[in-house]
């Protein structure tokens, strides 16, 4: 026995890690994949449906208009964020790269709301925006302009792009140092050949370092795709488990959410017949989304080292 | 070379003073507003505050003893610190450092991870710990964000498995055992990427909302986020706790990354790269 871990001491290195994240990453995954093929609420009886919860989830008029309501908020999330934030990210991650005047204190300023947990940024905004006491209101009337107030978060069109406004505001610093890190990495020669050929500043970014840090892009866009399919706080803090004034801030995960566990309060509330079944479903469909999109990510970016 | 920069450079950099004097304004809003009672802030919002003082957060400490979600924050941020980094640096070390049958396929188990968020398994993961009995304990949160080890291995195992290979046989010839070598010798190397990967993290854990607020119910256990949300439920009764609450949370947090500034941004940016 002994012999057998002194020949192979790689594994007593990884079991731990292994065991830990085969049980609660891999493994809930795998039995959400089983759950969603149950009638269940998760004390009752469980009777097996096979692929039943995924016909009714497609089928269903009232599951099918909130599932498409809450896809297209997940998805106008990834989307304006591929279109606004991931470009700014990059144009200031450049202008900190070139050490622009105030390099540090813009890095510590736009870095720093990374730091303000979700419930204080929603509880500012809330104040902010408030319609009687907001301070955007107040601004508004100061320059002249007071007839665009608005009661902002009264509005069920404008509550989208308010979660999203409070996201981009909070994430700008972390994806803009990514972008800094990832063009220090650009080799110097290649940027002075650029350089001496006549590229001007903007020049440069475009043609040298746009393409050097492709694999980086790739993986922000990644990485805001799944975070647009997996964002709750923001939505559940706005809006409640139901997802706001006629569901206007309603997102994947919290849809999921509802679903499995009720739409009043958390484990508790009106839970359906169906609760875990047809939870575990949408996690399912939600996990598919995440998976496809991951492995063609994957796959673009191997082909290119390779 | 970073000279005549143009118009639009310009034109950025005043947005970049914008979007820095945002973030300043709404941080001395909310700090300004914390000293000021909730009367004050309702119905004279915008003219001269009566008298600022410190009772907002007084009634915090004394009434709501706000230091026991403070304390419940930090036991779940430290202990999921070390687990996070004992686990995937033992990990990544076996998988960068050894060759074997299965090493590519390991590698890429431990990748799926970063592909779904841990909260597309919560039904599974909330019944095992209903059966295991840590329902409404701080273990079932930390465990979970500690099995969070996707990221951290990943950016781990690159950096071991480029080690050159003569540290590694020069510290067994010298009579240090597998586990010596990797604590005494390697593990102290990759420190910057440990660094990093404990900020990146950190901020993970100790804003971390759904994970408490599916696991942890009774007052006692809940952390700061949890506790701030209690406060804006009702926003009208307690808007000043709210404010100061928020203002506790924030500040503290904010002090020690302009302290470390340049240490962390570093190591984000280092991160950002292999991650």
């Amino acid at each position: 026995m002994l012999s057998f871990f002194k020949k192979r001491p790689y594994l007593l290195f990884i079991a731990p890690g292994f065991i830990l994240y085969t049980i609660l990453v891999i493994y809930p995954i795998a039995a959400a994949a089983v759950i969603s093929l149950y009638r269940w609420n998760g004390i009752g009886p469980k009777t097996f449906v096979g692929f039943n919860n995924y016909i009714e989830l497609f089928n269903n008029k009232d599951m099918v208009s909130q599932l498409w309501n809450a896809l297209s908020h997940s998805l106008m999330i990834f989307i304006l964020t591929v279109i606004f934030v991931i470009p700014v990210q990059i144009i200031m991650a450049y202008m900190i790269y070139s050490k622009v005047r105030g390099k540090s204190f813009f890095q510590v300023a736009i870095f720093s709301p990374q730091f303000i947990s979700t419930p204080v940024i929603i509880f500012i905004f809330t104040l902010l925006l408030d319609a009687n006491i907001g301070v955007v209101n107040k601004f508004l009337e100061s320059i002249g302009q007071g007839h665009l107030t608005k009661p902002w978060l009264g509005i069920p069109e404008f509550g989208m792009y308010i979660v999203w406004i409070m996201i981009s505001w909070a994430g700008m610093g972390v994806g803009m140092m990514f972008f800094v890190g990832a063009m220090k990495m650009v080799p110097v020669d290649c940027l002075e050949s650029a350089y001496l050929d006549g590229a001007g500043f903007w020049k440069r970014l475009i043609t040298i370092f746009l393409p050097q840090i492709k694999v980086t892009i790739l993986n922000m866009v990644l990485i805001s795709y799944i975070f647009g399919m997996t964002i709750f706080d923001f939505s559940y803090l706005l809006g409640g488990t139901s997802g706001g004034i006629e569901r206007n801030v309603d997102v994947m995960s919290l849809f999921f959410y509802r679903m499995a566990f009720g739409d009043t309060n958390p484990l508790g509330g009106n839970i359906s017949q169906n609760s875990m079944g047809m939870g575990t479903t949408i996690a399912c469909v939600l996990f598919l989304m995440i998976f496809i999109i991951a492995l063609i990510q994957l796959l673009i970016v191997y082909r290119k080292e390779e | 070379m970073n000279k005549h920069q143009g118009f639009m450079a310009l034109v950025i950099k005043g947005l970049m003073w914008i979007y820095s004097l945002i973030t300043f304004s709404i941080l001395i809003y909310m700090i300004y507003n914390s000293f000021r009672t909730r009367q004050d802030i309702l119905s004279n919002t915008f003219g001269m505050p009566e008298k600022l003082n410190l009772n907002n957060f007084k009634k915090l400490f004394v009434n709501d003893h706000f230091y026991r979600y403070f304390l419940n924050s930090t036991v779940i941020l430290v202990i999921s610190l070390i687990l996070i980094t004992l686990l995937s640096s033992m990990t990544a070390y076996g998988i960068g450092r050894y060759k074997f049958k299965f090493r590519k396929f390991t590698r890429i188990y431990f990748l799926i991870g970063l592909m779904f968020p841990v909260q597309l398994g919560i039904v599974p993961i909330f019944l095992l710990m209903k059966s295991l009995n840590l329902i409404d304990s701080h273990a079932s949160v930390i465990l979970i964000l500690s099995a969070g080890i996707s990221m951290p291995v990943f950016m781990l195992t690159d950096f071991f498995a480029n080690l050159p290979n003569e540290i590694y046989e020069a510290a067994i010839i010298d009579g240090a055992g597998e586990w010596k070598t990797f604590y005494k010798i390697m593990f102290p190397m990759a420190k910057p990427i440990v660094f990093s990967i404990c900020i990146i993290m950190s901020v993970q854990v100790w804003n971390q909302f759904f994970m408490p607020l599916i696991f942890l119910q009774s007052e006692a256990y809940k952390t700061i986020p949890l506790i701030i949300v209690k406060y804006t439920k009702n926003l009208l009764s307690t808007m000043d706790l709210a404010m100061a609450a928020s203002v506790l949370s924030t500040v503290p947090i904010l002090i020690i990354f302009v302290i470390f500034s340049e240490r962390i941004l570093e190591g984000v940016a280092t991160g950002g790269v292999k991650g």
